[in-house]
C-alpha cells in the first residue's frame, strides 16, 4: 500500500466515522424560563455574557454544537453546568441552597475559575474583566448579607 | 590478633555510635506524623447515615461516601472545599487534611430537600 492510498483509507475512514456519529444526535434544550434570577441590570446583563450558556435555560447553542461528536460533550457540558447551578431555576431554590450557589460563586470568581479557559478561548466575549468580577463579588457579598438592594 | 584489631577500631566505633545516638533522640523528639482516620458517610432513604460525624481535629481523614440510593447525589461541602458527583450504588473516597477544631457542613447539593450533614472536629 503507498502512502497515499493509506492517508485516504484513513480520511474515508474518519469520514464514515463522522458520518455514522451524527446518527446520534445529542438533544440541545432550552426549557422554558419560570423562575429566573432577578437582579441588578448590570449584574444580569454580565451573568448572561459570561454564564448563562451553561448555567441557564437560555443556552446560545454555537454552530459546533450541531455535530457529533462535538454536540455530545457540548451538551453534556451544559447538563452538568445547569444541575451544578440554574439562573433560569433561581428561585426554586430553597434560600439556604441560594446562599450556598452565592458562596460558591464567590469563590468561583476570586480563584478565576470560571468561565473555564476553554470557554474562554471560543467565546471572547465571555470573559470577565477586573470590573466585572468586582461588581459580581459585591453583588454577591450584598445578597448574602441580605442587602435587598442587590437583589 | 583480636587486640591489634580492637585498639585501631576503638575511635572509629566511638563517633559512629554517638552520632548514632544523637540520630535516635532526636528522631524521637520529632512529633508523630498524623495517622489517616476514616469513616464512612452513607447516603440512603432520601438522607446521610450518620448526619453528624465526630472526628479527631488535627486528624488527615477519608471519608467514604456510600450512595446506596438509586438517584445521583452531589456531596459537598463549602467549607471543606469539596464536590463530588456520586453516582447510585458507588462509593468515592474524600480525602481531608487535618481539620481544625469546628463544625464543616456538608450536604447533596442535587437534592435540596436533604437534610444537611455536620462533621464535628473535636
Amino acid at each position: 500500500m503507498t502512502r497515499l492510498s493509506r492517508i485516504s483509507t484513513v480520511a474515508a475512514v474518519a469520514l464514515m466515522s463522522l458520518g455514522f456519529a451524527q446518527l446520534f444526535p445529542a438533544q440541545r434544550t432550552n426549557p422554558p424560563s419560570s423562575a429566573q434570577l432577578v437582579g441588578p441590570s448590570p449584574v444580569v446583563a454580565t451573568l448572561s455574557r459570561a454564564c448563562y450558556d451553561c448555567h441557564s435555560n437560555e443556552t446560545r447553542w454555537p454552530w459546533y454544537s450541531h455535530f457529533a461528536p462535538l454536540s455530545w460533550v457540548i451538551v453534556n457540558h451544559v447538563e452538568k453546568g445547569r444541575r451544578e447551578l440554574n439562573f433560569s431555576e433561581w428561585n426554586t431554590y430553597y434560600p439556604n441552597a441560594q446562599r450556598r450557589k452565592l458562596r460558591w460563586m464567590g469563590r468561583a470568581l476570586s480563584e478565576e475559575k470560571m468561565p473555564p479557559w476553554y470557554y474562554r478561548l471560543a467565546h471572547p466575549d465571555a470573559r470577565l474583566s477586573a470590573s466585572d468580577r468586582i461588581l459580581l463579588q459585591r453583588w454577591i457579598a450584598g445578597t448574602l448579607a441580605g442587602d435587598t438592594s442587590a437583589q | 590478633m583480636h587486640s591489634r584489631l580492637r585498639q585501631p577500631l576503638f575511635p572509629t566505633l566511638l563517633p559512629v555510635s554517638l552520632i548514632l545516638v544523637v540520630s535516635l533522640i532526636l528522631l524521637g523528639r520529632q512529633p508523630a506524623r498524623p495517622e489517616t482516620a476514616s469513616s464512612e458517610i452513607r447516603f440512603e432513604n432520601h438522607h446521610f447515615t450518620p448526619q453528624s460525624l465526630t472526628i479527631s481535629a488535627g486528624q488527615e481523614l477519608v471519608i467514604k461516601v456510600v450512595n446506596a440510593s438509586s438517584e445521583t447525589i452531589e456531596f459537598e461541602s463549602f467549607k471543606l472545599n469539596r464536590e463530588k458527583a456520586v453516582q447510585p450504588g458507588e462509593t468515592i473516597s474524600v480525602h481531608l487534611p487535618a481539620l481544625s477544631p469546628g463544625s464543616y457542613d456538608f450536604y447533596d447539593d442535587f437534592h435540596q430537600d436533604v437534610p444537611e450533614g455536620t462533621i464535628i472536629a473535636k
